[in-house]
């Protein structure tokens, strides 16, 4: 069953991932506080782009959270993306979370503390060891 | 006490000169570095200039000894963080946030973080109580429960002064907590205690019979 996602954060990993969900079939809405970081995507059915604030609870309802039952927090902030993705969670109860969190001791604790994340630097460094290693 | 202040900005550079001057041991860390320069200025060697949401700067500044720690940014999201490091890696046992959105407070307590103040709620219940000339004012909502903590001054002229606390019709719901004086004295509650003129009455009650209380305290409409 196609999800309702809402992504945010606009960079260069928000729009490849909400390509790629787009791409899979589902609804994405993506947000970012900077209307500019939206040339990154292309206008395409199935794809909402709106100027908001993942902080915000106000932006959070306006882009659609209640109605989500996907959210995503990718932008290049580990704050944001913690306050974002346990508003989604605890606030408005979205079904599933995934937050992006670079510092490995924070990643640790919020896995600790309940929440899925990812860590673009943990994986490029995996990836580097393993070139290494062929 | 062994405080840590995160941000020096206005909040947390009077609150780090008081904190000092009541003798508390201080660190504050400021991310901005010329803010930090200023701050180190006045404070000398306690100001680190550093990002306080990373636990390797929260580890360097002592956290693991540290009695508590409070995040005073703009920000609510580094306030969050922050606390959360403290609390949840470092075991600091009192995490005080200041909370920019209002929304943020239940979270904020939910997650972990001891007191969150809304500046905004703040300011409000001070204008309630002013142009009100003393509703009920709501002093803290009460986690886990429906209940909120209120106080409600005695105007001159009600009909509960002189009155037993135990002959008012104050709301089944509402459990009266303590009166203060005028004079700032607390008093224990007794079902003999009789109100006077000018008394703040705490109280902890259920929203809906919040406006009971008040005219169970007032005499008001």
């Amino acid at each position: 069953m196609a999800a309702n996602v809402l992504i945010v954060g606009c960079g260069r990993l928000g729009a490849m991932v909400a390509t790629a969900l787009v791409d899979r079939g589902d609804q994405v809405t993506i947000i970012d506080t900077d209307a500019e970081n939206f040339r990154r995507l292309a206008e395409q059915p199935g794809l909402s782009m709106i100027v908001a604030d993942g902080t915000s609870n106000e932006d959070l309802r306006r882009a659609g959270v209640e109605s989500a039952n996907v959210f995503i927090s990718l932008t290049a902030q580990d704050t944001v993306n913690a306050l974002a993705a346990q508003s989604a969670q605890l606030s408005f109860g979205v079904d599933k979370v995934v937050c992006r969190i670079n510092d490995p001791v924070r990643r640790e604790m919020y896995e600790r503390l309940g929440l899925r994340t990812v860590s673009p630097s943990q994986v490029m460094t995996d990836l580097v060891l393993e070139a290494l290693e062929r | 006490m062994y405080v840590i202040v995160i941000g020096c900005g206005k909040i947390g550079y009077h609150l780090t000169r008081a904190l000092l001057a009541s003798g508390n041991e201080v660190v504050v860390i400021e991310r901005d570095a010329h803010r930090a320069e200023t701050a180190t200025e006045e404070f000398g060697s306690i100001v680190v200039a550093s990002d306080g949401t990373e636990p390797t700067v929260l580890s360097e500044a002592g956290a693991k000894r540290c009695d508590v720690l409070i995040s005073t940014t703009g920000q609510d999201a580094t306030n969050l963080v922050a606390c959360q490091v403290a609390k949840w890696s470092f075991d600091v046992a009192r995490v005080i946030a200041v909370v920019t959105d209002p929304d943020h407070v239940p979270l904020f307590k939910t997650l972990g973080v001891d007191v969150a103040i809304s500046t905004t709620e703040l300011i409000l219940s001070h204008m309630e109580e002013e142009l009100t000339g003393g509703g009920v004012v709501h002093l803290l909502p009460l986690h886990g429960a429906t209940a909120t903590v209120v106080s409600v001054r005695v105007p001159p002229g009600s009909p509960a002064i002189g009155q037993e606390l135990s002959a008012l019709a104050t709301p089944p719901g509402a459990t009266l907590a303590a009166v203060i004086g005028k004079d700032g004295q607390p008093r224990t509650i007794s079902d003999g205690l009789r109100l006077e003129a000018g008394d703040e009455v705490l109280a902890i009650t259920p929203p809906e019979q919040e406006g009971e209380l008040w005219r169970a305290l007032t005499g008001g409409a």
